[in-house]
């Protein structure tokens, strides 16, 4: 694929001159009498347009088509030419769009019949078609910027449609000559600048339009090359509806289109109708609806000549067109998954009743699944229509052999028998992410461990979802270690970020690093705690042990230098311990707000305070009755009980909070 | 591209309580999950060949005699193995051809069957490799379409056949051919075809095979390559040139998916292949990146390691698992990034109730492959946004991006080209008209419509005759009528007259006829 290949830019020169006010000779009786009312009454007469009302209708029709299909990267620039050339728009994205184009047009106005043709030509438009060849576009410009000292790779291509009334062959070689010689100038004149580019190809399509009944004094000729440059094409075409044929051809032709044509269409029950006035009585019939589209959502066909599929289009123009059966909607997206590919359409035949009702439908977010006809009867869908934020889109469902025949199940796999992977942690999960942590965050970060260690001893349940998973699920116990490795994978995850997150994974492994021995003892402990009914004694037994052992863990963590905090990790509101004086804490935590998590980035404010915090935190030393608090609340005399080696360490419980 | 499912894989997966992505989703690698994975497959046909000067003994000191064929056997037997043992999933059919050319194993996952094949062939008479290769794109084409990629091995001797058939034939009347005698190169699905040659490059050189064969790689868009033994022609040599081919077409694609801080190695089937966007400006193939490929061989050694690692590693928690099962019970999808501007999709797919596994599509490279999404860059977890965008409740989506400019069917274009087109607008007029005063802002709407398209058209009598319809129903209107209408289309009639003229004071594009204010009128009460 080349961006910038002739497609990339798009010239339309359209005469202005006085022999284009001309009649097509084609009438449109546009006073359709009703019944029961115009008795008596003689329509008024039929109209006809004039071949520049033939001219630039077909060539808005032509920029609809690639408007609707390529909104990016595909440009036009709009020329009329009479005494002078005027040139429309530009090539910049904004002016790309036919409500641009049609107020521009308006602006200009029919041909002046009066005018002197003397002075009036063609040629002036050319002129100026090939200096807008020359001309970067914003795509050119930012593609170079991107390459740098590749710049040149920015190729610089471009088409010319040009549509006029010739009077001879040697007409149309004077026009072709003339191209020719201005590109040659304009190219010198480029390579010195650095606005311009050179043209590197340029197709000329030359349409001589005419009459309806006139003979044509011009004869077609098939794609030249008239220089390594420059490449031109001559179609005589009668103008009125046969010029738009033959632009809605070659839009085909330089876009790489194809059609698909909508067959079977239900219009009744399932579509209301836009207008109710124009429903006609007979609404049950199916209706067909053309759209034109990427070839490419047609690969499956292209490749393996499907040539029954295809019929030549309604208009009997001589293009193909495929075409492909409605299917009842289902709201099953399976399908879906074979997707390969969405492609941008544009209906021929925009507004058409048969189009709009299957356009709204669309857009509405209703979808359409497309059915081949098959010679063998069996339903094969291979495409379906849908849009996306107001625009649709053909998708192109793979209709061979799938390839996803019998995969293997994930669950085969690694992790596969793992039977759950979620586990609610808060707020340790929640708090441990941040990037600073705060005495506060660290402390909860510790409580949120001991008491899943507290659950853990008391075999309670953890709380987990059950979606998911097969039969009863992992025993406890291995939920437990699961929940635990996943812990510290998340914790481990951060200790990158600061000393506290390290300190909550040291408290993590110190509670999470026990000897086989003890897992044993554990094991029978909880055994005999259901055998003996509870027997306080065993319990107590076991805590003391347990406890015990964690305190040998953590005096090891004390001599590495953090005893404070280390102490903050055992001392523990002790069931044993005297009820406090008072209530309230005797000091009151100067916190700082914990930062807010899911609102967005951190504010200055905060990011400003807990730099504040930190500086300060390590200018005095913190208060030790705090920093070991738990819930703000400290214990006296603790040292009393550590010498006694009688402390038993519990999780501020329930009760006491 | 799924349509119902939510397509904002930043959004936070709230079963993803204890691993809170909105942390970390920053994905940075592609996927596909490692032995468990699939997905993408891209099916082999070997096409082997069976002429007789296959046969042709091969001196081997002091062993036993072998062939040509059997050493192709051989080389093709290490390639099944390699297969069987790391590309499970894939389909492969085995041809053989002569003057003729035979399905031996249609498309098959069963490597067994296929080594058995390759033990019972017989020996034919010539080499006709082009029919081989029409047989080779009917049963492509039957089994996966055209749009599948397809691997084609080749395994001949550099005999070419004689005569007609001969591919020196087929090359000589390349240029000769009508549309129903097309040579079947380029194959009509995207391919790769690999000649493996049972002989060595001296001997290919020696006659002009290398530069036909060369030729048919060219013919098909230089998709594909030769290979030739190094060396004299044994068992050995085979081997490695069999090798070759395994490194450079068969080697997993190993990568590692990131997520944050989660990780896990993957392995992607088919293997992506580099994609040029744009061969001009930019004409270096875009890789996806693979970070830590070296973790990856770790998985394949796994693999051969029969049902114990198997079952080990079934139990080791893996974050494809935990991903996948996210996206399947939120029924969205999440983005991966491939590469600077490169995405994909990974979503849980299905093809019963008790099968799913984790899918990876890939996009076009670019920065907005998705039209509806924006750009991919520009997405991102919701706790960066100033605003949750999805509102508090949940009540509101920023997608799908609207295009700036809407498309024709989405916008009331007028289209006279056919005079249906025409006549539909000028009933529109009409029946509006026969309804005034009630009617008066949408007759009005519809008459500026028309006056816009007429003036952009350059078909100024179509103004005059509308002109003169409008006059006409004044004077059928019946005494009933209310006095208003009359005004309204006598009004109209004039102002559609004036701009028939063309004059730049009545004819401006922007310029809208407005309803009459008259004494009728009753809501316009600040008149002159």
């Amino acid at each position: 694929m080349k961006i910038f290949s002739e497609s990339h830019k798009t010239v339309f020169v359209v005469d202005h001159c006085p022999y284009m006010a001309e009649s097509c000779r084609q009438h449109v009786e546009f006073d359709m009498l009703v019944k029961n009312r115009t008795q008596g009454i003689i329509p008024l007469a039929p109209i006809s347009k004039s071949l520049w009302t033939c001219s630039v209708e077909s060539s808005m029709e032509y920029c609809r088509i690639m408007y609707d299909i390529f909104p990016f990267r595909k440009l036009v620039n709009f020329i009329v030419s009479d005494s002078g050339a005027h040139v429309l728009n530009s090539w910049t994205q904004e002016d790309q769009n036919l409500q641009e184009l049609m107020a521009a047009l308006a602006a200009v106005g029919p041909p002046n019949p009066r005018a002197d043709p003397e002075c009036c030509s063609i040629l002036h438009g050319l002129v100026a078609a090939v200096e807008t060849l020359c001309k970067i576009t914003e795509y050119q410009h930012e593609a170079r910027t991107l390459l740098m000292e590749n710049a040149e790779r920015v190729g610089n291509r471009g088409r010319i449609i040009c549509i006029t009334n010739a009077k001879s062959d040697s007409h149309v070689r004077m026009l072709e000559d003339c191209v020719q010689e201005t590109i040659h100038e304009h190219n010198k004149l480029a390579a010195n600048s650095d606005h311009l580019m050179q043209i590197q190809k340029c197709e000329l399509v030359l349409i001589h339009t005419y009459p309806v009944g006139e003979d044509s004094l011009v004869s077609d000729r098939s794609k030249k090359e008239l220089s390594p440059v420059l490449t031109s094409e001559v179609h005589s075409v009668r103008a009125g509806r046969h010029l738009a044929t033959k632009l809605n051809i070659l839009v085909q032709q330089h876009f790489d289109l194809a059609s698909t044509t909508i067959t079977n269409i239900p219009m009744k029950p399932t579509f209301s109708v836009f207008d109710q006035e124009e429903q006609h009585a007979n609404t049950s019939a199916n209706y067909d609806v053309e759209l034109l589209h990427h070839k490419d959502a047609h690969v499956d066909f292209l490749k393996s000549g499907d040539t029954h599929l295809g019929g030549s289009s309604r208009e009997g123009s001589f293009k193909e067109t495929i075409t492909l059966k409605w299917c009842t909607p289902r709201t099953n997206n399976i399908e879906l998954h074979y997707c390969t590919g969405a492609y941008r359409i544009s209906p021929v035949d925009v507004n058409s009743r048969p189009s709009s009702c299957l356009t709204n439908f669309l857009l509405n977010g209703r979808s359409v699944l497309l059915e081949q006809p098959r010679k063998s009867g069996s339903k094969v869908i291979s495409h379906m229509l849908s849009s996306h934020g107001g625009e649709i889109f053909l998708h192109v469902l793979s209709s061979s052999r799938s390839i996803l025949e019998d995969p293997p199940s994930i669950s085969e796999g690694c992790g596969g028998r793992v039977t759950d992977y979620r586990i609610t942690v808060v707020p340790l999960a929640s708090v441990i992410v941040k990037e600073s942590l705060t005495e506060e965050d660290v402390l909860n970060c510790q409580k949120t461990i001991y008491n899943l260690v507290d659950m853990e001893r008391k075999n309670d349940p953890l709380p987990i979802s059950t979606v998911g998973t097969r039969g009863k699920g992992p025993k406890r116990d291995e939920q437990y270690r699961i929940m635990w490795n996943e812990l510290e994978t998340l914790v481990r995850a951060h200790i990158n970020n600061s000393e506290k997150h390290q300190r909550v994974l040291e408290c993590l492994m110190a509670c999470r690093s026990k000897p086989p021995e003890e897992e044993e003892r554990k094991k029978r402990g909880r055994k005999r705690e259901d055998k003996e009914d509870k027997s306080e004694k065993a319990v107590k037994d076991y805590e003391q042990e347990k406890t015990w052992q964690d305190l040998e863990r953590l005096k090891s963590i004390l001599e590495r230098g953090k005893e404070e905090l280390a102490e903050a990790e055992i001392i523990k509101d002790s069931p044993d311990s005297p009820e406090p004086p008072n209530k309230k804490p005797l000091v009151e935590m100067d916190e700082t707000p914990p930062v807010e998590k899911s609102k967005g980035p951190v504010s200055l404010l905060t990011l400003w305070s807990n730099r504040i915090n930190t500086a300060n935190s390590r200018k005095h030393q913190e208060f030790a009755g705090r920093l070991n608090s738990v819930n703000n609340r400290a214990e006296l005399y603790q040292h009393l009980k550590e010498e006694n080696g009688m402390e038993t360490t519990e999780n501020g419980k329930a009760s006491r909070q | 591209m799924q349509a119902d499912s939510k397509e904002e894989p930043p959004k936070q997966h709230n079963s993803l309580d204890f691993l809170d992505t909105r942390q970390c989703f920053q994905l940075s690698l592609c996927i596909l999950i490692g032995n468990i994975g699939l997905i993408f497959i891209m099916p082999t046909v070997v096409v082997m060949d069976v002429s007789l000067s296959m046969t042709r003994p091969v001196s081997v000191e002091g062993s036993e005699e072998y062939q040509r064929k059997h050493l192709a056997a051989h080389g093709l037997t290490m390639l099944f193995e390699h297969m069987a043992t790391n590309y499970k999933l894939e389909f492969t059919a085995l041809v053989v051809f002569s003057s003729l050319w035979e399905l031996m194993v249609p498309f098959t996952r069963d490597y067994n069957t296929l080594q058995e094949a390759l033990s019972n062939m017989d020996d034919y008479d010539k080499t006709c490799l082009e029919s081989a290769l029409v047989g080779v794109c009917n049963i492509v084409q039957q089994e996966w379409g055209g749009a599948i990629p397809c691997q084609v091995v080749l395994v001949t001797d550099g005999c070419l056949g004689i005569g007609r058939g001969s591919l020196r034939h087929s090359l000589a009347t390349h240029n000769q051919r009508s549309e129903s005698n097309r040579f079947p190169l380029p194959f009509p699905f995207p391919s790769k075809l690999y000649i493996m040659c049972m002989a060595n490059l001296e001997e290919l050189q020696s006659t002009d095979s290398l530069d036909c064969l060369e030729r048919l790689i060219d013919l098909n868009n230089g998709e594909g390559q030769i290979f030739t033994i190094d060396g004299p022609l044994c068992l050995k040599n085979v081997q490695s040139m069999f090798g070759k081919l395994i490194d450079l077409a068969y080697t997993p694609f190993h990568a590692v998916l990131k997520c944050g801080h989660l990780t896990a190695d993957v392995q992607v089937f088919p293997r992506p292949e580099p994609f040029v966007v744009d061969e001009e400006i930019d004409p270096i193939p875009k890789v996806i990146n693979t970070e830590g490929d070296e973790v990856g061989t770790g998985i394949t050694d796994d693999n051969e390691d029969e049902n114990s690692a198997n079952q080990i590693a079934g139990k080791i928690p893996n974050f494809c698992v935990l991903l996948h099962g996210s996206l399947k019970v939120e029924g969205m999808v999440a983005i991966v990034q491939l590469g600077p501007e490169w995405h994909g999709m990974l979503y849980s797919q299905a093809d019963s109730k008790k099968k799913s596994n984790l899918m990876m599509s890939l996009f076009e490279p670019g920065p907005e492959p998705l039209p509806w999404l924006g750009k991919m860059g520009q997405l991102g977890p919701i706790s960066d946004a100033k605003e949750n965008p999805y509102g508090e409740d949940d009540n509101k989506s920023p997608f799908p991006l609207q295009p700036k400019n809407k498309r024709s069917y989405a916008q009331n274009v007028t289209v006279w080209i056919k005079p249906s087109g025409l006549q539909t607008d000028v009933q529109k007029i009409l029946r509006n008209a026969r309804k005034l005063p009630e009617k008066t802002q949408t007759f009005y709407k519809e008459l500026n419509r028309l006056r816009k398209a007429a003036l952009a058209f350059g078909f100024l009598d179509l103004l005059k005759g509308v002109a003169d319809m409008l006059e006409r129903e004044c004077t059928l209107l019946p005494d009933t009528a209310h006095p208003d209408a009359a005004f309204q289309l006598t009004h109209a009639a004039q102002q559609l007259k004036l701009a028939s003229t063309g004059t730049s004071e009545y004819a401006g594009y922007d310029h809208n006829i407005t309803p009459l204010q008259t004494d009728f009128s009753g809501s316009s009460t600040e008149r002159m």
